[in-house]
């Protein structure tokens, strides 16, 4: 822990680098890493997929000419949840440009997305039906003067129904409809599917780790400021939650409490705490006994400003390591309930998508080489760069490199 | 020590006791709950008989009472002592000798008890398997990669381990099955089962019905496995490489030759040079014994093919290489990421003592090398596995529900998903009975092995 302590006494080193921290000391070292790069370079191509994915795949039109009248039937199907996420991106980008602490934007940017989604959400409401195949058979029977399609026209939930009883086909198999990975058995085009997918698993993965993240923190910051009774009650709760097989937990929750988007994220959230409780609690552990926080008390501030402005900025470093580890395995928490047959119904999730092609009365690769792929990358970039933040702030490995 | 074993059981039981709360509160706060209703829902059935049906299924398992009762009434069927209930429910006494019953199954109609019986052997058969292949890797691989520190064989299985950890053990499965398995490619193992149903019938060994088959068994698995052993401790890099690069273009186009209908020559040409390719790099790593220990079990291998390809008279494959013919795929699954996990942890742990001071100490002393790593590092570097050992259990029992549910195995993780699904109460109370007292046991065995490898830990 020797940088850790030289950064806590200030006269020493130069301002600067005192103020940066232990942590954001921690994610520059790991960024000089590769592999750290390479796994968010990915993640950010998932990001891009993710908030653009209704212009990437999309069996509606983004612009098309109908008898001298030009509209875009992409925009108007455009549901709320895209709006938001639309909005979520732009505004994010724009306040990497503003300057300001990190604080202020990330509350700037909380508040225009809690606005922005109140507002699509009440403002927004697509058609409720959509006929893909409408604008095939149009533009074969040339009513539109021109057409400008979505980079792959098909979408997540289009089986186009138009072409027959084709279904399933093999990756870059017909000429005139290229589905660049395939279709699945009900014909819909797998590529679509996975990028639609995209969000499910970012948007599981991030918020399911906040969720653990939140309870874990309050759990184990209580054990470890309090010990005595409330830690031996605390750890008692630690060790039962640990004691089942997370999977079967999983299992029981979801089998019980229905198949929603919303619950998966809280359910995965859920039973996966006890890690970030022991991290957090060790280190408060360690924590209570400092002047910092004796003369804090000693001042009389009241419990929830000791523990989470005093105590927890200084114990956060290992439980933000984690992070990486447990986003991933969130992820794979999802893939595999939706595998299970337990996940999502109608919406489609790389698992959900592995799970097809296990059901399929034939092996068809495509089906489960692609999204099975896809999960594996996800998981792979979170690992790695996990991996290097905790060798990052590993002192044991610092040492014996220099 | 026998008095903190005695601790640690008596601990056992509130924990156990936590653990079914925790589960019976999911399943009673639930939105439809355990009840008859959820219990008949989907069934297309006229409203008088719904109505007899709830009323029989409330009458046998009591689902009309409220939630706790049900809970305690639970607890006391399953706990060996407490009060006995006569024919209409009504308290009778207090028994210490009434023996613990886990009830009847509400899919099954049958005692959980049986159920259990048949299934739980069949994960731990999976487990127990799964764990020594894990470790025997995860050490080789391990301690290999830490006094390589920084060099290729470091990096590159650092990479590569991580790689595996992340690969989703339904994609693995997946593919496993589908080109191993399904007869599309190639069929080498069964898709699903853990046996064949004649095999059942057959001898528990394999036998021959020609004396000479076997000789020929052993000459040709004899000459293969030293060959390649010779090779592999005999000939130099560049010898080695050659050899295995051709023995890998020939087996590849062999697989290519093996394939359902006609092939063009780009699929047999990738899977020469894919195989020709991984021989190569075995017999490249100038890590002796992993080169050795691989090229021997492509011998061995080669020889079984060799013999099986000229032989003779009949073979009964025999009820023992049925299973383990079955469990190669299912084994495989389950082991492959946990044996990457562990490999990075010994990797970490030996690393950690390999620059300790006792092992300058020894190093000072004049102890050879490898001593220092066997006798000094490797003992210490033990403790993080054994610690580790504990939390491998619950992982491998959560990851046999998917394994299970891919090769249609009867085991108790396939049993855990039929019984969430059907919302039954009494299955899925005692399968989180049983593998949370699996998990306990995994602890407490962890902790004692710890107390051996350690002398300074005692437990008095």
């Amino acid at each position: 822990m020797s940088e850790g302590g030289a950064v806590n006494t200030v006269p020493v080193t130069p301002k600067a680098r005192a103020q940066r921290g232990y942590l954001s000391q921690a994610v520059r070292e790991a960024f000089v890493d590769w592999g750290t790069r390479l796994g968010a370079l990915w993640i950010g191509v998932l990001i891009f997929i993710a908030v653009f994915a209704p212009f990437l795949a999309n069996s509606h039109p983004l612009l098309l000419s109908e008898a001298g009248q030009v509209r875009s039937p992409l925009l108007e199907y455009l549901s709320a949840a895209d709006v938001t996420l639309l909005v979520a991106f732009f505004s994010a980008l724009a306040l990497l440009w503003v300057p300001g602490t990190v604080r202020s934007k990330l509350l700037a940017w909380l508040a225009i997305l809690a606005l922005g989604g109140l507002l699509s959400w009440l403002l927004i409401s697509p058609p409720k039906l959509s006929i893909y195949e409408q604008y095939r058979e149009r533009q074969a029977s040339g009513q539109y003067d021109w057409v400008i399609t979505a980079p792959i026209p098909y979408s997540a939930k289009d089986y186009l129904r138009d072409y027959g009883a084709a279904g399933l086909e093999a990756p870059l198999a017909s000429e005139e409809r290229r589905h660049w990975l395939g279709t699945d058995e009900n014909g819909a085009d797998v590529l679509s599917r996975m990028i639609h997918a995209t969000r499910i698993a970012l948007g599981i993965g991030l918020v399911a780790t906040g969720i653990a993240m939140l309870i874990g923190t309050i759990i184990g910051g209580l054990m470890g400021y309090f010990s005595g009774v409330v830690d031996m009650i605390g750890m008692r709760l630690v060790e039962i939650f640990e004691a089942i097989p997370v999977l079967f937990l999983l299992l029981t929750f979801v089998a019980f409490f229905g198949r929603n988007l919303y619950i998966m994220m809280v359910i995965i959230g859920i039973t996966s705490w006890t890690g970030y409780a022991r991290y957090v609690r060790a280190e408060f552990l360690k924590l209570r006994q400092q002047e910092f926080v004796q003369a804090a008390v000693a001042c009389g501030l009241p419990l929830h400003s000791i523990l989470f402005r005093h105590m927890l900025p200084n114990g956060m470093a290992p439980v933000l390591v984690a992070v990486s580890f447990s986003v991933a395995s969130a992820i794979l928490a999802e893939a595999t309930l939706s595998f299970l047959g337990l996940g999502l119904v109608d919406d489609p999730s790389w698992g959900q998508m592995l799970n097809q092609a296990v059901q399929a009365a034939t092996f068809n690769w495509w089906m489960a080489a692609f999204p099975g792929g896809a999960i594996f990358l996800t998981v792979f970039a979170y690992n790695l760069i996990g991996e290097s933040m905790r060798d990052a702030i590993d002192p044991y490995l610092k040492k014996s490199s220099r | 020590m026998y008095h903190y074993l005695i601790r640690r059981l008596l601990l056992m039981f509130p924990t156990l006791f936590g653990i079914t709360l925790v589960v019976f509160m999911v399943m009673a706060a639930a939105p439809g709950g355990i009840s008859a209703q959820s219990l008949i829902e989907g069934q297309n059935l006229e409203p008088e008989v719904k109505k007899a049906l709830e009323d029989y299924y409330n009458r046998l398992y009591g689902l009309d009472d409220p939630a706790p009762v049900q809970y305690l009434r639970w607890l006391n069927n399953v706990s060996p002592i407490g009060f006995t209930v006569d024919k209409d429910g009504e308290l009778e006494g207090f028994s210490l000798t009434k023996g613990s019953d886990l009830g009847m199954s509400f899919r099954y109609g049958r005692p959980v008890l049986d159920l259990l019986a048949e299934r739980v052997p069949v994960t731990l058969l999976l487990n127990v398997l799964s764990v020594p292949i894990i470790y025997l890797i995860a050490i080789v691989i391990g301690v290999r990669a830490a006094t390589e520190r920084g060099r290729s064989f470091d990096v590159g299985s650092g990479v590569t381990l991580l790689g595996l950890w992340s690969v989703p053990t339904m994609l693995a499965g997946v593919l496993l099955i589908g080109f191993f398995a399904s007869d599309q490619y190639w069929h080498w193992f069964p898709t699903a089962g853990l046996s064949r149903r004649e095999a059942l019938v057959m001898p528990f060994l394999p036998h021959w019905s020609a004396w000479g088959d076997l000789l020929l068994l052993f000459a040709a698995v004899a000459v293969a496995v030293s060959l390649c052993v010779g090779i592999s401790l005999k000939g130099g890099a560049r010898l080695r490489m050659l050899l295995m690069a051709v023995l890998g273009l020939f087996l590849g186009g062999m697989m290519a030759a093996a394939l359902p209908g006609e092939q063009g020559y780009l699929v047999t040409l990738v899977l020469a040079a894919a195989l020709a390719g991984i021989f190569a790099l075995v017999a490249y790593t100038d890590y002796a014994a992993l080169r050795t220990g691989v090229m021997g079990i492509i011998g061995l291998f080669l020889g079984i093919a060799v013999a099986a390809h000229f032989a003779q008279g009949e073979f009964v494959r025999g009820f023992l290489l049925d299973r383990l013919w079955h469990l190669a795929l299912p084994v495989l699954c389950l082991s492959y990421g946990s044996f990457a996990f562990l490999a990075k942890l010994t990797r970490s742990a030996v690393l950690e003592n390999l620059q300790a001071d006792y092992a300058r100490t020894a190093r000072a002393k004049g102890v050879p090398e490898r001593l220092v790593l066997w006798r000094h590092v490797f003992r210490n570097s033990l403790l993080p596995l054994i610690t580790v050992a504990a939390g491998l259990l619950p992982g491998l029992l959560g990851g046999s529900i998917i394994v299970e549910a891919l090769f249609s195995i009867d085991g108790m993780g396939k049993l855990a998903v039929e019984a969430v699904q059907s919302r039954d109460r009494e299955l899925v109370l005692s399968l989180t009975l049983i593998s949370g007292l699996l998990t306990l046991v995994g602890y407490l065995i962890s902790d004692i092995c710890y107390a051996i490898a350690d002398p300074r830990v005692s437990y008095e």
